[in-house]
């Protein structure tokens, strides 16, 4: 077996499958920030039906795949999408949600929301609208799928490699840091 | 002025008790009733109006930053259940130094909207007893709903914008180009 793995041709089959069943199999948190979260139960339902897609819904971070940021993410918020985030298994993506998570959007002089997301934790796709039709938000997992399909969606990875870079973003808007640190 | 009756009844029952208390009193339409009142008195006016005249519930407590005058406008909004009507009471709060008494043990609600009071105003109250922080975390600095917290500053400050978003274009004037429409004398003042 260990030959096999090690050969170039078969690691790349390997990996060609396990990129197979992940874009497959895509778990969303059943979580949402902001007003985008609006835009989710039509998907999910029979009008979209998001499920022909493999798109699915799951409970707890420990069990998604997909962070969505629907929208505009407050500071307080952004604790608790932090934490999320790094309690979710790999591989996991982010899916940021609406103008707001692009640029502030509406809420861009407002006090307590971020205004780039990707400063804090990496964005595989992003969704532009305000709000994004389903129909939209459809495309972006679709893209999200071929991105992994292609091996390219490696959010993941680049917060491993880049974490103090992240940290030193978190850390300068959440000025009390009483963050556990998950062990990965 | 049938309409009014029992607006003017309320005026009336109330300087009828506390009459050098009272700075101002109006009915602003009907069902809506307003009282200017004084600072020190506004536990024992609540009470009465509570206990004797059955505004049962309190709706909400607003306040008003006066920043020219220097001065904090609370407003108790208290609603009547048989008579749906409601009744503003105002106070005013010095700004420098805003120190309100603490109602709580009126309506027991009252607590949630002092305390966010205390977070976005920064108005203290005399024995309120609750956590410190209600939405904000962390917040040190200006309590932001003053007036003089300016917000687009703070944003400058503390968030960085990705680029692209400083050429945004009128987007009449776009179309106009693009099409030779015509824009009319009075739009051309509103595009930038």
């Amino acid at each position: 077996m260990n030959y096999v793995l090690n050969d170039r041709e078969s690691s790349k089959i390997i990996e060609f499958i396990k990129n197979f069943a992940r874009k497959n199999s895509l778990w969303v948190l059943a979580y949402g920030t902001g007003c985008g979260a609006i835009e989710i139960p039509p998907t999910m339902t029979s009008r979209y039906d998001a499920e022909r897609f493999s798109i699915r819904g799951a409970a707890t971070p420990r069990q998604a795949d997909i962070l969505l940021i629907t929208g505009y993410l407050a500071v307080k918020t952004l604790k608790r999408v932090i934490r999320a985030y790094e309690q979710m298994q790999d591989p996991k993506y982010v899916i940021g949600f609406g103008s707001c998570t692009i640029n502030g959007g509406m809420y861009w002089d407002s006090y307590n929301t971020i205004k780039q997301l990707d400063l804090y934790i990496p964005v595989d796709v992003y969704i532009n609208g305000c709000m994004p039709r389903p129909e939209a938000v459809i495309a972006g997992f679709m893209k999200l799928q071929k991105l992994i399909g292609e091996n390219q969606a490696k959010g993941w990875k680049h917060y491993k490699e880049n974490l103090e870079w992240y940290r030193q973003n978190q850390r300068k808007l959440i000025k009390n840091w009483k963050m556990p640190d998950y062990n990965w | 002025m049938e309409d009014l009756l029992y607006e003017n009844q309320v005026i009336k029952e109330l300087q009828a008790n506390f009459l050098e208390d009272i700075i101002d009193a109006i009915v602003q339409r009907k069902k809506r009733v307003i009282f200017k009142v004084k600072n020190n008195k506004i536990e024992s006016i609540l009470l009465f109006l509570k206990e004797k005249m059955g505004f049962l519930h309190l709706s909400h407590i607003s306040c008003v930053d006066w920043i020219e005058e220097n001065r904090f406008e609370l407003i108790y909004i208290l609603w009547h259940p048989q008579e749906k009507i409601n009744v503003f009471v105002k106070i005013d709060v010095d700004r420098l130094k805003p120190v309100a008494p603490n109602i709580d043990y009126i309506w027991e609600h009252a607590n949630t909207y002092e305390r966010e009071l205390r977070e976005m105003y920064g108005i203290e109250f005399k024995g309120l007893v609750g956590r410190q922080e209600l939405i904000l975390e962390d917040w040190d600095g200006m309590p932001p709903m003053r007036r003089d917290f300016d917000t687009l500053q703070y944003v400058m400050e503390n968030y960085t914008f990705r680029s692209g978003r400083e050429d945004a274009q009128d987007v009449r004037e776009t179309i106009a180009n693009r099409t030779g429409e015509e824009i009319p004398e009075f739009a051309k003042k509103y595009s930038r």
